[in-house]
């Protein structure tokens, strides 16, 4: 059924997201076949009445076909053809319709004749082992898959692009319902220290020392948040943190500051003089390397807009 | 004289051996000739190439002038390239591609409009088979209808199957033709058959049932137009009495267009003759402020 679902999906595609630049480039790609054919199925009109001077020789015709028709005892293996009864009127028009009639009649066909050919213990599919030449060639196989791949990919980037639109729709109401959620929390946060504080009243402060000694703490913290100072020096090391690079080698963060330090001296220069270095010489003139690609690009875009 | 007898024994397509055994053997000996008109375009020629490549017991010659694409010529080609039966694919006006059908020398042959072409390479189509393997027909019931679709149902089995043990077959089989009556038109499809089985030549049970089936091409569809009782000519036998030529067609549609210029015109002046004869009435305030 692989044609069978192609085609739906991509009348789907068409006919839903013709607000996409992409959705129509593929839906005009995908109809053409069926434009095509539809186009040429208008034009012709049939004559509404039958000609009345046509001429249907019926004698002759099974003359003919007596003359020319195979033996009856022809063995079906000759013909492999087989007779399939359509249940119902096909409607010309109806691309879908008439595409699945043929192909249900192109399948049950093959199921008999295949189930004919299994009675009769001939041979009739393919070993694994068996190359030869298609009738279509790799490269255009090639392309068939190409462009199916190009078509799957189209088909997800609108599945994105139709995803994030919806989601933008609804941001709003996200983060309205976001922000009652947090204002909500804190109600009750508030709520719950009232609560507590209420509770303490109540007991006359039985457990006093334990409440000092934990709001006295939690006033340290307080204090210890504020200080300034580069992080991880204790308050009384008048070094600025660096006296504890020698004496405390564990320290793997002093390591790291310590060698991105080096490369920054080595590439900036610290001490030294730094006339010389920092002047092209003949060998640096003609040297591209430190100029990357990515810049480049960047510039370039910068250039389109 | 010569080339009565010797058709007869192939066109037979029976051969009789029957000294010894006395017991006919039918051997499939078709060979088609494909061959199209000068000034064919490119889309026809695919579809002319496309249905060789489906049947490698056809032979292909060059294009036939179209002025002598009169039954004579295309007889003679025919028997020189000792076949038994012709396609010939005539385009005309670069657009409109009428296909022939015939059995040579004693006929029937048969005319067709072609309609709705699309080739093999059209990226649409998906499935690839096997070269040269025997394809299985299937045939819509209504071909056993009325004597004219019989007839042309035999002329179709008889030109689309392969021969059996033909050098180029192959035995194996992997596509499927469908032949399909709708609305008056025969409808021609080409599908792979996708069977899964693990064993190498042996389906898997219920096999059947997870049989799919992928297009290959071509597509077309045939609208028939006549039928002669011989090769490329002789008596009627059946006329389409629904059939309007393409030529017809777009002149009606030019008819349809056509008088715009006219019917313009027309207008025109009728309408200063129906405002000559109706002159409007003098208006009381037009001199007002004139004084």
């Amino acid at each position: 059924m692989v044609v069978l679902k192609k085609y739906p999906s991509s009348i789907k595609g068409g006919e839903m997201e013709d607000d996409e630049e992409f959705d129509t480039v593929v839906s005009d790609s995908e109809s053409d076949l069926e434009s095509e054919s539809d186009g040429e199925e208008k034009d012709e009109i049939k004559l509404t009445e039958p000609s009345k001077t046509a001429i249907n020789n019926k004698e002759g015709l099974l003359e003919k076909l007596s003359e020319i028709s195979w033996p009856k005892d022809a063995d079906w293996i000759h013909s492999l053809s087989v007779v399939i009864d359509q249940d119902q009127e096909v409607d010309v028009n109806d691309d879908l319709a008439r595409e699945a009639a043929f192909y249900t009649q192109a399948l049950q066909g093959t199921r008999e004749a295949f189930a004919k050919l299994e009675s009769k213990g001939l041979p009739y599919l393919r070993p694994f082992d068996y190359y030869a030449e298609m009738v279509k060639t790799d490269a255009h196989m090639g392309k068939v898959k190409g462009k199916l791949l190009l078509e799957k990919k189209l088909r997800e980037e609108q599945e994105e692009r139709r995803k994030a639109r919806e989601a933008k729709k609804f941001s709003k109401q996200v983060q309205a319902e976001k922000q009652k959620d947090r204002a909500k929390e804190k109600k009750e946060s508030i709520e719950s220290v009232k609560k507590w504080r209420k509770q303490r009243e109540k007991s006359g402060y039985a457990n006093d020392k334990d409440e000092m000694k934990l709001s006295f703490e939690e006033g340290g913290g307080g204090a210890k948040g504020k200080r300034k100072g580069p992080p991880g020096v204790s308050p009384g090391d008048r070094s600025g943190g660096k006296a504890g690079k020698f004496n405390k080698g564990g320290q793997k963060g002093m390591d790291k500051k310590r060698k991105s330090r080096d490369f920054k001296d080595s590439k900036f220069g610290f001490g030294g003089r730094k006339g010389g270095k920092k002047q092209n010489t003949a060998e640096t003139t003609n040297d591209f390397k430190g100029f990357n690609k990515e810049s480049r690009s960047g510039n370039k875009k910068r250039r389109q807009f | 004289m010569g080339w009565k007898t010797k058709p007869q024994e192939e066109d037979g397509e029976e051969r009789e051996n029957g000294d010894a055994v006395h017991v006919p053997v039918f051997r499939n000996k078709e060979k088609v000739l494909i061959t199209c008109s000068r000034r064919i375009n490119f889309r026809y020629r695919h579809l002319m190439l496309n249905v060789a490549s489906l049947l490698p017991h056809s032979k292909r010659d060059s294009k036939v002038e179209s002025k002598e694409s009169k039954g004579a010529t295309l007889n003679e080609l025919v028997e020189l390239k000792n076949c038994s039966s012709c396609m010939f694919f005539e385009c005309r006006k670069h657009k409109d591609l009428y296909l022939w059908m015939a059995k040579s020398p004693d006929g029937p042959s048969v005319k067709f409009l072609v309609n709705a072409v699309h080739t093999m390479e059209e990226l649409k189509l998906t499935g690839n088979h096997l070269k040269g393997s025997r394809p299985l027909l299937t045939f819509s019931a209504n071909f056993d209808k009325e004597p004219h679709w019989m007839l042309l149902k035999e002329l179709m089995l008889q030109i689309f199957q392969i021969p059996k043990d033909h050098r180029k077959s192959k035995p194996f089989h992997d596509h499927v033709f469908a032949f399909s009556i709708v609305d008056d038109h025969i409808w021609f499809r080409n599908y792979q058959i996708t069977v899964p089985h693990n064993e190498p030549t042996k389906m898997d049970r219920g096999g059947l049932d997870k049989m799919t089936l992928t297009e290959v091409g071509p597509r077309f569809c045939l609208n028939p137009i006549k039928i002669f009782g011989g090769s490329f000519g002789g008596p009627t036998l059946y006329e389409n009495p629904f059939y309007i030529s393409p030529n017809q067609i777009r002149s009606l549609q030019k008819k349809k267009k056509a008088g715009k210029y006219v019917k313009k015109v027309k207008a025109k002046t009728r309408r200063k003759m129906h405002e000559l004869s109706n002159p409007m009435e003098r208006d009381e305030l037009a001199d007002m402020w004139k004084e």
